[in-house]
């Protein structure tokens, strides 16, 4: 009988779920702050979120990407590939390195619209399809660059990386922008509002007119352009680029999504909850990089935690 | 008289705070095939699942063959001899027919499958229910009315002494309809009894010896079926004089031409040719499977064509997809709501403003309180019975899902109207609300082609009756030669 499954509505469960994983962050930081001292300093803070900022810049083109029943497994590439492009595509021409910015952006966009027009035309399932981008991008890059690493000067992007703007570290600024653009494109446009669509029922929803093409096409770009931007910002932080820059960002995107309420089956999140994600397996690399353990150690710790706090918050519970 | 073999004694079930059966007593007996009757929400699947063990009662009591049983459980039912087919289909898409009809309860030699005896005890099954299909097809291959065979199929595998069918012909067409009436009159012969649960009262007089009617969780008739007819059954359902289920007919047909298709080959269609006009409800009949359902699709530009054309007011249309369609102002009501037209674990207000959303908005960006807006005027002029607009679709009963399914093309003020099917499993009561705003839609002077498996609704309904068979059409009746012999007869491909 229907109405003996009386729920909340979707948007105060969601909101529910956010909230503990924000909860949870906030514990941690607690606890971590006063068993070592220094960890909950302003300073150390604000490192964690600059570090943040990366993962959940590349993160919020995953979630319009998993809203819409999707998965962008191209994400650590497209990284290293706008890392590794960036000092290729900037004109000796241009002291602002704004052109060498766009260009690189405008790149990863493309590789981006690519890996949905190949979902979506020659209808290959989004795993699959932006596995192989993934892998062809790092056959291009090992032809391009030789696998060698390289230094950036490339003022605007060391800007981005390093600098400050009315005293905030651009990271931040920069992920608040993106952050508030991309909540606004989930909730208050059309196309939002058809990720949540196409994600709960693609056949339904082209049913009823929504442009399912045109709109997943529109998603996986921007996850394109989020990951590149994730890249030069990286770039800027490190001051260097290298081949396998942007592997953790693979997972830790994923995770960032599903940790902050985010349906793996598409159709329910938001990108507040990614926001908290990114910020608790942030957290939880810096403790554990405090714990004394051989690497081997530290990374079965890692996943284990991913794993325990996958139960405890962002599971599946409704049954469909 | 025989003693029944199932029955329930003053059974009780509530859930939360709703009650949903109240003091409920049903008897079944051998050799008699059984209506229960009810509006959507009235409480039958509910009985339904207590009779079957899916559900403990709350109060009362379970009695098989005049023995109390507490904690049935499905297997223990099953074990008993209950068999029930439900009406959501329950087979395994991947699997054949034969093993969906033995599922569970696999002839077995030395532990390994009995494919031998499995093969001949399924073809014999099929056979009786007048299914032709390759016993090792993948019932997904199938089309929906086949699958609700194979679905009886397996019920009578396990050779049932009660029978419970959920709506079984919904989906099936008029000759299948006619085989499985035979099968469960040989059944009542050998002492099965059989319990019916449907909405087609036609068939329920030709068919059954006694009902029950069960009306907001009690029982209000329980009594021999000799001598009724529909009308006086709709009185016991609804509770007050039914009157016509159909609404008048306007003076459609003479409107100009909306969607005109000519020559259309593809999936399942084998040049077809059809004229729509504005201010006409065109039904469009036939066995089903002969590509109805693609023809539907084609003109909502969601079936890729290899030849033949489509237009729109006289002009060819080139591209099409569902979402130029609906630009255009058609609209496609599909016939399988909870898969094809309902995000059903999205608000309800969220599906009744989906495909207007861009007509809502102002350059992309949503204007929520006007979506609301909207969806609270849908929601009272369609009488859809929702607490709550932001509670999740699948909360709703069948009845107000198929009107949302209708109702959130109306902000797109859509001129062709296309219908799957619209009315099926769904109560008298809002049969009869579709019906009327179908046709209040037809003389404000929309096209609606309206895709029916029920006859009496294409026969009372509609202006004019196109039948298709094998992919094309071959018989227009209009309003002069409208009956159920000339539908079925030119639905057989017998002269008219």
């Amino acid at each position: 009988m229907a109405t003996a499954l009386r729920t909340h509505s979707v948007g105060r469960v969601l909101l529910h779920r956010v909230t503990l994983t924000y909860l949870i962050v906030a514990l941690l930081w607690v606890v971590a702050g006063v068993l070592k001292p220094g960890f909950a300093s302003a300073g150390h803070l604000r490192y964690l979120l600059e570090l943040a900022a990366v993962m959940g810049i590349v993160a919020a083109g995953q979630t319009l990407v998993i809203i819409a029943a999707g998965i962008d497994l191209s994400v650590a590439s497209v990284i290293t590939f706008s890392a590794m492009m960036l000092p290729l595509l900037s004109p000796a021409g241009d002291p602002s390195g704004l052109a060498g910015v766009a260009a690189t952006l405008l790149l990863t966009t493309a590789v981006g619209t690519l890996n949905g027009l190949g979902i979506v035309l020659l209808r290959v399932h989004p795993l699959i399809l932006t596995l192989a981008t993934a892998t062809i991008l790092q056959g291009a890059l090992i032809l391009i660059a030789g696998g060698s690493a390289i230094s950036v000067n490339n003022p605007a992007v060391v800007f981005l990386g390093n600098g400050k703007l009315l005293g905030w570290p651009m990271t931040i600024v920069t992920w608040l922008v993106l952050g508030s653009l991309v909540t606004a494109l989930l909730h208050a446009t059309v196309l939002g509002a058809w990720l949540f669509a196409i994600g709960t029922n693609d056949r339904a929803s082209r049913l009823a007119g929504v442009a399912v093409g045109p709109a997943l096409v529109a998603a996986y770009a921007i996850s394109g352009f989020c990951a590149g931007l994730g890249g030069l910002l990286l770039l800027g932080m490190n001051r260097q680029g290298y081949v396998g820059i942007g592997e953790p960002y693979l997972l830790g995107s994923i995770a960032a999504v599903v940790l902050g309420g985010t349906s793996i089956l598409g159709g329910r999140g938001s990108y507040l909850g990614t926001v908290a994600g990114a910020v608790l397996l942030v957290t939880i690399t810096a403790l554990i990089t405090v714990v004394n353990a051989s690497a081997g150690w530290r990374s079965i710790l890692f996943g284990a935690l991913i794993l325990g706090l996958l139960l405890l918050s962002g599971r599946d519970r409704e049954s469909r | 008289m025989t003693p029944p073999v199932l029955a329930t004694r003053e059974v009780g079930k509530r859930f939360y705070d709703n009650v949903v059966l109240r003091g409920v007593g049903i008897e079944i007996r051998p050799g008699r095939v059984h209506a229960l009757l009810g509006e959507n929400g009235a409480g039958k699947s509910t009985l339904i699942n207590l009779l079957s063990g899916v559900l403990q009662p709350d109060a009362g009591a379970i009695l098989v063959d005049g023995q109390e049983r507490r904690g049935l459980t499905p297997a223990e039912a099953r074990r008993l001899g209950i068999a029930v087919v439900q009406q959501e289909l329950s087979l395994a898409p991947h699997l054949s027919v034969a093993e969906n009809i033995a599922l569970g309860a696999m002839p077995r030699r030395g532990g390994f499958i009995d494919y031998g005896q499995l093969a001949h005890g399924a073809g014999q099954l099929c056979a009786r229910l007048g299914l032709d299909v390759p016993l090792d097809l993948p019932v997904e291959r199938l089309p929906l009315g086949q699958r609700q065979l194979i679905e009886i199929a397996k019920a009578l595998w396990r050779r049932p002494r009660v029978l419970i069918l959920d709506e079984p012909t919904s989906s099936l067409s008029a000759h299948e309809v006619r085989t499985l009436f035979g099968l469960v009159r040989a059944l009542r012969a050998t002492g099965v009894a059989v319990l019916y649960i449907s909405h087609r009262l036609n068939e329920v007089l030709e068919l059954c010896d006694w009902v029950t009617v069960l009306k907001d969780g009690v029982v209000t008739a329980d009594q021999s079926l000799e001598g009724s007819d529909p009308k006086a059954l709709v009185r016991l359902m609804v509770g007050r004089e039914a009157g016509d289920l159909f609404p008048p007919r306007g003076t459609g047909g003479e409107g100009k031409l909306a969607l005109a298709a000519h020559g259309l080959v593809g999936e399942s269609l084998r040049g077809l040719d059809l004229e729509l006009r504005y201010g006409e409800v065109l039904g469009l009949g036939g066995l089903l499977g002969q590509g109805q359902e693609e023809t539907l699709r084609a003109l909502y530009g969601d079936l890729p064509l290899r030849g033949g054309e489509i237009r729109v007011d006289g002009r060819t249309r080139r591209a099409a997809s569902p979402g130029r369609s609906a630009d255009a102002g058609i609209a496609y009501v599909p016939a399988d709501r909870k898969r094809e037209a309902l995000l059903l674990p999205l608000p309800i207000r969220y599906n009744l403003v989906l495909p207007a959303l861009r007509r809502l908005a102002t350059h992309g960006l949503r204007r929520r309180v006007r979506e609301a807006i909207t969806a609270a005027s849908l929601i009272r002029e369609f009488a859809i019975k929702a607490n709550d607009p932001r509670d999740a679709a699948q909360l709703l009963s069948g009845g107000n899902q198929q009107k949302i399914a209708i109702a959130r093309w109306l902000p797109l003020s859509p001129r062709v109207l296309l219908l799957n099917d619209p009315t099926r499993g769904v109560d008298v009561e809002t049969k009869r609300e579709i019906y009327a705003r179908l046709r209040r839609m037809a003389d404000d002077g929309a096209a609606v082609l309206l895709l029916s498996s029920d006859t009496l609704e294409l026969v009372h309904l509609c202006d004019r009756v196109a039948v298709q068979r094998d992919g094309r059409i071959v018989a227009e009746l209009d309003r002069g030669r409208l009956s159920e012999e000339a539908i079925v007869r030119a639905s057989l491909g017998m002269a008219a």
